[in-house]
């Protein structure tokens, strides 16, 4: 599914401390693309994903998602969005802490009129042996992985991802980037990835890089690295 | 410089203004509500102990055919006891169908205590009881008709021989509307002397701290004096078998510890919620507490910090608890007592030990469960705190849940993750419940026994005799009063044995025995003796120190009273008197029987009244106890189900990010509290039945009578939607808090 951002904009506050993060985003990704985007803190990337998710709106400018536009979506519609259409990957995981790992996953599949078959989804995942284990009984890696599998299992047309390596070491961040790697061949799906690690944008199809509130620059890679072969 | 975490003290009362506000508010009520009653029951204790010193009261009393002559009183006097002649007239047709007993001055004891007025100077002049003039709106000023001589009321009184309104010491009721007390001078008791006097005496030991033993031995020598010389008692009675004298005393007693332990359950019910909220608050601020602690503040410190808000709830409850229970509901409660004894003034006085048991001692309890509850969360270090890792257990395991559908197994987590929550929730709806079925259940109870009662009776009058007088259309009875030992009250209670005829038209179907030593017992005795056919029963004659041991043969359905039913002569032949001796009669019509024969008359109207009128007095602390019980309900409610929601609302906000719709969300977090509460709601009533039962028990045990176990199918199903509605109004703000949630407490990055 393709996705169309024009212009863009979004302000905080009132008066004189009204600040402007976004300052009309113009971009497009297209479908079973892998979007990395890069930017400093305060440069309104974590924004836009909100906006992209349907978490927040935006002021001016909408988001075109296949035939449907966020920007004149209700609250009712907007639930329908992230629920048929969407999928959350986050920095610190957000599993939900009483229930096991098979069932975070099912949170998801059952907003789903064809989940994915959970039993092989956690094979894909490495995580079948630990289905049944709460999320405090695994490693960062681990819980990661569950959290992808969560947002999977509902094979959501696009997969946002807010810093999912940040909260995790070097080795287990290439692992979860060839899962996501993995993913991506196996379910066609959009994949955006915010980070502040400038290294994973090798891994992408289409690399945004936003500043201030701005796209600085929009490019696809000719040459896509393996997830396995990135170092920083 | 001054700790300056207490600044946070305010925030923190500001962010959970609701939780703080509700505890507080069951607070106030339940001390408020401990030290009125205790207040109460304590001053009504100390006026009536001052009252018993200063009015003389009598230590007992007995009633003569005729006069007692002079020489006896000189010997029993000469015994060490005082003797004041307390004669009366009773008027039975005083205001309609009311009886009056109208006393001579009194002057050496049982003096009466004033509410209002002077007492009478003058020979048509009276005082009357002050609720008995109450209950027929008689006031000061008023005129009222006395065997047709007309007295102005000058005073409205309390006499302490008369703190109990029963018309008879038998009578299984006290009747505050049909029956009264009057005190007029000399003078004005001389214009009596054309109608019947009641010879009563009272009597007094000089020495007040006779021992038991040696009390018995002057009312021996009292006893046989009076029959020497020839007087016939027509009644005898102690302090403390007098109903009058003694049934209030006997229900204070015994009120008390109920009502404290009462007061402690739910006291420990809000110290374990504000336990669950401290707990909860920890939770949410573990890198605060883990910062503090690294950064040196002491676990003493941090204790101190968090257990503040619960000292400053509890204290400022007591204050307003206390301020409330000495002021605002004194009134209900002194009611309970004033509205159906009747009492001298109440010296209201501030109680040390109700002090402490209604206010010391539940914030104690409150501190030191906070207490143990922070210096156990607390003891982890201070690493662990900043990793949110506050659990004691290395390793958490997952329950092992049955393969059920999804929303199932969710909202079994839910149950799980929260259980103590709802264990609490659990306990709290069964106290309030309890409150509710007995404040609804009670005047169903009440009427039913009334109309048992009513329905049993298969005669409008009963005449007491003094002495076996002819009359036609009236059915013989020997009626005696024995007593029989009642375990579970630990005491001694009245049975009424009755003589019946062999051909009797009021007992429908009873079988009496042929032999002496076998009776037939009402149902309402065997019920409270657990007694049945084939037991053998012990009963005493105190005033002639005889003990008959007989055996049940049968149960009959009266619900009369407690009654042993024997043939006319065979109790007779029991007691030792003639064949053919009776000294009652029963029957549907008025009986032509000369007045003065009549030792007492009953009617089916009598026995009816007493009981509904025992429940006025009731009325204002029920409606205490309803209001309180469904104030105890949404309160307990809304800071548990809200607790569930708020440990939940990071989960919640991820919900709604992964496309959950509220009322999904709500089903998700919502039902497992709504299945608790109905759950709850319904699993309580066998207990509470359990309960109301037993209390029932326990109630028949300090009085005369037994009043069976009676509750409609209305009162449970009340119970239940009162319980629902309230959970539903409370649930509607969840509703609301849910929506609230907003989504982007997902995406914070935290850790």
């Amino acid at each position: 599914m393709n996705l169309k951002i024009h212009d863009l904009h979004k302000f905080y506050g009132e008066g004189e401390s009204r600040v402007e993060v976004l300052k009309g985003v113009e971009c497009e990704v297209k479908a079973g693309e892998i979007c990395v985007l890069l930017g400093p803190s305060g440069s309104g990337k974590s924004t836009l994903l909100n906006i992209i998710g349907g978490i927040e709106s935006a002021d001016e400018g909408c988001i075109d998602i296949g035939d449907d536009c966020t920007s004149t979506m209700g609250e009712k519609e907007l639930t329908q969005y992230r629920r048929n259409h969407l999928g959350f990957v986050f920095q610190f995981y957000n599993l939900v802490p009483n229930l096991t790992v098979k069932e975070n996953i099912e949170v998801c599949a059952y907003l789903s009129k064809k989940p994915l078959d959970i039993d092989e989804l956690l094979k894909t995942l490495g995580l079948y042996e630990h289905k049944d284990k709460l999320p405090s009984q695994l490693s960062g890696g681990q819980q990661q992985r569950c959290a992808i599998g969560r947002a999977l299992v509902k094979n959501p047309s696009i997969l946002l991802c807010d810093e999912p390596t940040g909260a995790l070491d070097y080795q287990t961040s290439k692992e979860i980037l060839s899962l996501i790697e993995v993913v991506n061949k196996k379910y066609h799906n959009t994949i955006i990835i915010v980070t502040h690690n400038n290294a994973i944008k090798d891994m992408a199809h289409r690399v945004l890089k936003l500043r201030d509130g701005r796209i600085v620059s929009d490019y696809t890679n000719d040459i896509v690295v393996s997830a396995s072969e990135l170092e920083w | 410089m001054r700790n300056p975490l207490n600044k946070r003290i305010p925030r923190i009362f500001k962010k959970d203004a609701g939780k703080y506000i509700g505890i507080f508010l069951i607070l106030v009520s339940i001390i408020a509500l401990g030290s009125s009653f205790m207040a109460v029951m304590d001053s009504v204790q100390y006026t009536l102990d001052n009252n018993d010193r200063d009015c003389l009261l009598e230590d007992g009393q007995f009633e003569t055919m005729l006069p007692v002559t002079d020489e006896a009183i000189v010997l029993i006097e000469s015994n060490g006891v005082d003797i004041d002649e307390n004669f009366y007239i009773s008027i039975n047709d005083f205001d309609g169908d009311v009886k009056l007993v109208v006393f001579d001055e009194r002057d050496e004891m049982n003096l009466p205590s004033t509410f209002e007025g002077e007492l009478p100077q003058k020979d048509d002049e009276i005082a009357i009881d002050r609720l008995f003039a109450k209950n027929h709106n008689i006031g000061i000023g008023d005129e009222v008709e006395c065997r047709n001589q007309r007295f102005i009321v000058t005073a409205l009184i309390a006499l302490p021989d008369y703190n109990a309104l029963f018309k008879s010491n038998q009578d299984l009721v006290m009747d505050v509307k049909g029956f009264g007390v009057a005190v007029v001078n000399h003078a004005g008791f001389e214009r009596f002397a054309e109608d019947v006097h009641t010879y009563r005496y009272s009597y007094r030991f000089v020495d007040r701290e006779l021992e038991k033993s040696a009390e018995r031995e002057k009312i021996e020598y009292i006893q046989q004096t009076l029959v020497k010389n020839g007087s016939v008692i027509q009644s005898y009675l102690t302090k403390e078998t007098n109903q009058c004298i003694n049934l209030l005393r006997e229900d204070m007693g015994k009120d008390g510890p109920v009502m404290q332990v009462f007061i402690y359950l739910l006291i420990m019910v809000v110290a374990f919620v504000f336990a669950i909220l401290t707990a909860n608050t920890i939770e949410s601020e573990a890198t605060i507490i883990g910062t503090l602690r690294s950064m040196g503040y002491t676990k003493a410190e941090v204790i101190w910090h968090y257990l503040s808000p619960t000292i400053i709830v509890a204290l400022l409850s007591s204050v307003i608890g206390n301020t409330l229970g000495y002021t605002a509901m004194i009134e209900p409660f002194k009611n309970m007592y004033y509205g159906s004894y009747s009492i001298a003034p109440l010296q209201l006085r501030f109680n040390m030990k109700a002090f402490v048991m209604t206010t010391i001692f539940p914030v104690v309890i409150m501190i030191l469960i906070n207490l143990f509850m922070l210096w156990r969360k607390l003891s982890l270090s201070p690493l662990k705190f900043l990793r949110k890792d506050l659990s004691k257990k290395r390793q958490k395991h997952a329950v092992k849940l049955p393969d059920i559908s999804f929303m199932a197994r969710f909202r079994l987590r839910v149950l799980i993750q929260n259980k103590i929550n709802y264990i609490i929730l659990f306990v709290g709806i069964f106290i309030s419940s309890f409150l509710l079925m007995f404040g609804i259940g009670l005047n169903p109870l009440v009427d039913h026994y009334v109309d048992e009662i009513d329905d049993s009776l298969t005669y409008e009058y009963q005449y007491i005799l003094k002495a076996p007088v002819p009359a036609e259309g009236g059915e013989k009875l020997q009626t005696y009063s024995l007593k029989t030992w009642y375990a579970f009250g630990k005491t001694d209670m009245d049975v009424s044995f009755m003589g019946v005829s062999d051909d009797t038209e009021f007992f429908d179907g009873l079988k009496l025995p042929d032999n002496t030593d076998e009776i037939v017992i009402s149902k309402p005795l065997a019920d409270k003796l657990g007694a049945k056919a084939g037991d053998i029963l012990e009963f005493k004659d105190d005033y002639y120190e005889k003990t008959y041991t007989l055996k049940v043969v049968d149960v009959y359905d009266y619900k009369g009273s407690l009654t042993a039913f024997m043939k006319l002569e065979n109790l007779n032949e029991l007691l030792g008197y003639e064949k053919g001796n009776f000294n009652s009669y029963l029957s549907n019509e008025k009986l032509d029987i000369d007045e003065h024969l009549i030792a007492k008359y009953i009617t089916r109207a009598d026995m009816i009244g007493s009981i509904k009128q025992l429940m006025e007095s009731f009325r204002g602390v029920i409606f205490i106890l309803n209001i309180f019980s469904v104030a105890i309900y949404m309160i307990l409610m809304h800071i548990l189900t809200k607790t569930v929601i708020e440990k939940n609302a990071l989960s919640i906000s991820f919900m709604k990010v992964f496309g959950y719709e509220n009322n999904e969300i709500s089903r998700l977090y919502l039902r497992a509290t709504t299945i608790t509460v109905l759950a709850s709601l319904v699993v309580c009533i066998p207990i509470e039945v359990w309960c109301f039962k037993y209390t029932m028990v326990y109630v028949s045990s300090m009085v005369e009578g037994y009043m069976p176990f009676y509750l409609p199918g209305w009162v449970y199903a009340a119970i239940i939607l009162i319980g629902i509605a309230a959970y539903f109004a409370i649930n509607a703000f969840h509703i609301k808090k849910v929506k609230s949630i907003p989504m982007s407490e997902a995406l914070k990055n935290r850790e």
